[in-house]
């Protein structure tokens, strides 16, 4: 007859916990901790090498027979193409001044999730093979060789990195932990392990240009009938032109603002900002797809899919392309794209305002304008008429996303915006904001319902510090300018601060504008009330 | 009453000693970054559990509880725990740590001063407390679930509108990507 254990022994609460060294630890394969894994008839299509079923939480991943050598060849031939990489792998010191900065580390307190014990998963793959203590005392000096658990070791944790890059803003060196990440998975890929999440996207945006493979003629009839929505909203419908030659603009956003709530407001609100100023723009259906889902699996990928920006803009003969309110697509337009598809298209002109005449000299290589540089522009110089008042029920803070703020710098625009249209603006605390902003836990693919729990406890230092202002100064809002981040910190919020609401910052944007010739403004543009207007009604006016 | 004064004597050495039990059913190599950072937003675990204690002691001495006011303490270490990688014994059972410490600590006060009712009345608030903190992690995981499907009907919230918009003689065949059977016409 065995003993029952004691709670201590139940919850394993021992200093020595776990046993064994990090690198004999295993992680666990244990539902809401892993995402599904794609098709293989996706990979096919797509022409992945080595597609084939397989199950995460399955023993056996099905890997193919020469699985270490295409694994070995696929690392080496990253460190000849990527100098960066070799440096990332050679002069980490391990300070640990990244280790407690990674939202994945805090949240899980997973050792292997600080980012120097994530890079040592490559890292010590790499002292055995490329330096040469490694290769004589091996394990002594923390170099390791390939076996299938240290394949499922690496899938696992390049699956809990959301390359949002806060531990590289920490790191002496420089070590752009995404980077590693990104050849982490690119490497995965190789043998045929990827997401469900990211390469159904992948595979849409590749043949029908958005991420949910929704048709030109149907997707153009989802944004109509947005554009109906603001008609009944303010009584103006904005125009909708898609594919049309001959446009000054392109304007290129992610398309999860055309379907997902609540992105869609957004979209609204650029299609009145627009309309407001007659702004020379048009849509496209090809381009319709602002996010680069395949710079979360690998730099090939991520390169076919940004290449239809300029080939669209060319098509079009577009002078320059206004980008929506996105996350990684700043990163991929101000990191990537000049080597992957630059330079851009003979015609195309540095950007200029044609509200106001301002050169855009800082996308003078990307020709891609942001919309909160273009709009706060158009504040800046008087060209909106403005009422912050119909924004007054709302106490709002300001969420950095990661890549616009770390990939691009883009700290003062949106704040300098969020300023005019909203009367009440408080920030969360600062080191939580701007570079040092902690990420929503589920970026770059890592959205997906199956890993709700991992994403609760990944973004939970977000979800803390806006707890925070929520109970000290009473904030009910959240405005970001990321489309992941309109999905994913609806959830985040309705979990560590309920009550509090989520929107892009053109939301409020166009709640705030004031339009030529729009009848008095009863509701925003989630068809709620206005603050003020039951008091109206009970003066006589029904609504 | 003999040992509400010693749990305010020994309420350090309580509060410091449950801390450390549940930092120690976390990875060892994690402890060091609990321990040393007191910042509630870059150690936010540490911050947590924290609050937690200090609500669970509170709460211990047994006078003037207002069960809205611990269950407010509570909240966020419950949340963490709630979603972090343990079982449900183990992401609770750390309130039932608190009963090895008492026995260490304020049990032999207990037993000298005949205050063994009183004791057995303290280690009973224990249960109580696991108890109100186990209804608190089932709502939270039940909030898990309500907002995971809420998700999924946000991810597809206009095509939903758009398809039920369709003329019911509209060919869905073209239609791509979405595999829900609320695509279909109404």
């Amino acid at each position: 007859m065995a003993k029952l254990p004691s709670p201590k022994d139940l919850l394993a609460s021992r200093p020595d916990f776990p046993a064994e060294s990090w690198l004999d630890t295993k992680p666990e394969f244990a539902p809401g901790s892993y995402c599904y894994p794609e098709k293989k008839e996706t990979m096919e299509l797509l022409h992945m090498p080595n597609p084939h079923d397989w199950d995460p939480s399955a023993e056996d991943w099905n890997l193919p027979d020469d699985w270490e050598k295409i694994l070995c060849d696929a690392f080496a031939d990253r460190l000849a193409k990527h100098r960066s990489l070799k440096l990332f792998m050679d002069i980490c010191v391990r300070c640990g001044a990244c280790a407690d900065k990674c939202h994945f580390f805090l949240g899980t307190n997973d050792p292997k999730n600080m980012p120097v014990l994530r890079a040592e998963l490559l890292r010590s793959l790499y002292r055995r093979d490329y330096t040469k203590l490694g290769k004589i005392l091996g394990k002594k000096v923390g170099a390791r060789g390939w076996d299938k658990n240290v394949v499922k070791e690496l899938f696992y944790y390049a699956y809990q990195c959301t390359e949002c890059r806060r531990c590289s803003l920490f790191c002496p060196y420089g070590i752009d932990t995404a980077e590693i990440t990104a050849i982490v998975r690119e490497l995965m890929h190789e043998v045929g392990l990827g997401t469900h999440w990211i390469m159904d996207p992948v595979k849409n945006c590749s043949f029908t240009g958005n991420h949910l493979g929704i048709k030109p003629h149907s997707f153009k009839e989802i944004v109509e009938m947005l554009a109906d929505d603001c008609e009944t909203v303010t009584g103006i419908r904005p125009k909708t032109p898609f594919n049309e030659k001959g446009h000054e603009i392109l304007f290129i956003t992610p398309s999860g603002d055309v379907f997902a709530d609540p992105g869609i407001y957004t979209f609204m609100g650029y299609l009145l900002l627009f309309h407001e100023l007659d702004l020379d723009y048009t849509l496209s259906t090809y381009a319709s797809e602002g996010g680069n889902f395949g710079s979360f699996t690998t730099f090939n990928m991520a390169k076919k899919l940004n290449a239809k920006m300029y080939a669209e803009a060319e098509r079009l003969g577009s002078k320059w392309i206004l980008g929506g309110e996105c996350g990684h697509m700043w990163r991929v337009v101000n990191q990537y794209m000049a080597t992957y598809n630059g330079p851009s298209p003979s015609h195309m002109t540095v950007p200029k305002s044609p509200i106001t005449g301002t050169v855009f000299k800082n996308a003078a290589a990307t020709k891609m304008v942001h919309i909160t540089e273009f709009t706060a522009d158009l504040i800046r110089h008087g060209k909106l008429n403005l009422d912050p008042s119909r924004n007054d029920h709302i106490i709002t803070t300001f969420h950095d996303s990661c890549n616009p703020a770390r990939a691009m710098g883009l700290l003062e625009e949106p704040r300098y915006i969020l300023k005019h249209v909203c009367n009440h603006f408080v920030e969360m605390p600062e080191n939580t904001i701007r570079e040092q902003t902690f990420c929503c836990g589920a970026g770059s693919g890592l959205n997906t319902e199956e890993i709700m729990e991992l994403r609760m406890r990944s973004g939970m230092p977000r979800g803390n510090a806006l707890r925070y202002v929520q109970q000290k100064y009473g904030v009910n809002h959240m405005a970001c300018v990321c489309a992941i981040d309109r999905a994913t910190l609806p959830p985040l919020a309705n979990y560590w601060a309920p009550g509090v609401n989520v929107s892009g910052l053109h939301e409020l944007v166009a709640n705030a504008l004031v339009m030529k010739g729009e009848p008095k403004r009863t509701m925003d543009l989630r068809q709620e009330d206005l603050p003020g207007v039951e008091d109206d009604a009970e003066g006589g006016e029904d609504q | 009453m003999k040992l509400t004064k010693c749990l305010e004597e020994h309420r350090d050495e309580l509060l410091t000693s449950w801390v450390e039990a549940v930092f120690q059913s976390y990875p060892k190599k994690a402890a060091p970054f609990l321990h040393n950072n007191p910042d509630p937003f870059t150690n936010p675990v540490a911050s947590m559990v924290r609050e937690a204690a200090a609500a669970l002691l509170k709460a211990l001495e047994g006078e003037d509880v207002a069960i809205e006011t611990v269950k407010d303490a509570l909240d966020r270490f419950i949340k963490i725990r709630a979603v972090q990688d343990f079982t449900p014994s183990q992401a609770m059972g750390v309130i039932y740590l608190l009963k090895p410490l008492l026995r260490k600590i304020v049990l032999p006060t207990a037993t000298k001063g005949s205050a063994l009712k009183e004791y057995l009345e303290l280690e009973s608030r224990v249960d109580t407390l696991a108890l109100l903190s186990f209804d608190m992690y089932v709502k939270d995981r039940d909030t898990v679930a309500e907002i995971r499907i809420k998700e999924i009907r946000s991810q597809y919230s206009q095509l939903k509108r758009w398809a039920q918009q369709l003329n019911a003689q509209a060919p869905l065949g073209e239609f791509v990507g979405c595999g829900n059977q609320t695509c279909g016409n109404e």
